[in-house]
């Protein structure tokens, strides 16, 4: 029977799935929608989270009693710049 | 102008380019650690340097020095140098093909079949003529431009039509660098074809750095 191949993502790629997914909800989004949109579990999706936070790359902010996190300046900055990035690499053929 | 002149100041900005291309590569494995990167980086920046040092050390001795006809320890120089040149561009080829390689390698067995394929055709070029540095280059280069060629038809994007062009001129411009022993001129057409080759790479480089929020 043939293994399923799983796809490995380097943690740029994690964190960048992360903040495309943000980004796409306007700049900020609850945990629910990041989640969804990374394809992470809750678990890892806070771990990575509390990283990006410490990186400047996302905020945490209260909003009618929920926690909602938003894309800082240096954060839609690290974005554009990896899209840039996989652009280039693609056109040479290497994947990230 | 003088014909010299213009073939140094191309090579010049040839090798301005692929530094640049060099720095790009280098800002994407260190800031992102794309590790398919890294290989790229260093045949660009060797690139870069070896063709810088060419024109540097071509610039110095025949043009500043007035060497028409230089000395025989002169000469011996400017062979160094054009040897200096020619290794570091079979590095920088040799690093280009194993990033196609081992990104072959990652994509699996289809894409790798299809690199066997160009491997093996394109040393058959090697058997019409005396073995030669030239040829080795031509040999890499041609590997290198069938796997962008293939890129290139998978993805069907602007900046990998760039990087084939790019690289496909290059091949030509060592083709072209053959002719010259028959007839000089063909250094100039090949100085010409490198260019263009490098300036493929610039507007690819043009291309993916235009993303905005």
């Amino acid at each position: 029977m043939p293994r399923e191949h799983k796809e490995y993502r380097s943690k740029a790629r994690i964190y960048v799935d992360i903040l495309a997914s943000i980004m796409k909800h306007g700049g900020k989004s609850r945990p629910t929608r990041i989640l969804y949109g990374a394809n992470l579990s809750h678990d890892r999706l806070m771990k990575h989270l509390g990283q990006l936070i410490e990186l400047g790359l996302v905020e945490e902010q209260k909003q009618d009693d929920a926690v909602i996190y938003k894309l800082t300046g240096k954060g839609r900055a690290f974005l554009i710049e990896f899209i840039k990035m996989e652009k280039f690499a693609e056109a040479f053929g290497i994947t990230i | 102008m003088d014909l010299r002149l213009l073939t140094f100041l191309m090579e010049f900005v040839s090798s301005f380019i692929s530094l640049l291309v060099g720095y790009y590569a280098l800002k994407g494995y260190k800031e992102f650690s794309i590790k398919g990167l890294f290989f790229l980086y260093l045949g660009f920046i060797i690139l870069g340097i070896g063709t810088f040092l060419r024109v540097f050390s071509a610039t110095y001795f025949v043009i500043l020095l007035r060497a028409l006809e230089p000395a025989p320890h002169l000469r011996n120089l400017i062979n160094l140098a054009g040897l200096i040149y020619t290794l570091t561009q079979l590095i920088a080829y040799s690093l280009f093909t194993a990033t196609y390689i081992l990104q072959a390698k990652a994509l699996g067995e289809r894409s790798l079949e299809l690199g066997m394929v160009s491997a093996g055709l394109f040393p058959i070029y090697g058997l019409f003529f005396n073995p030669s540095l030239e040829l080795i280059a031509i040999v890499m280069l041609g590997f290198i431009t069938v796997h962008s060629f293939n890129n290139w038809i998978l993805k069907r994007r602007s900046g990998s039509a760039l990087v084939f062009l790019g690289f496909g001129f290059m091949f030509l411009s060592h083709l072209l660098f053959l002719f010259m022993i028959m007839e000089p001129v063909f250094l100039f057409f090949g100085q010409v074809t490198q260019l263009a080759g490098f300036l493929c790479l610039l507007a690819m480089l043009a291309r993916v750095s235009r993303v905005h929020a």
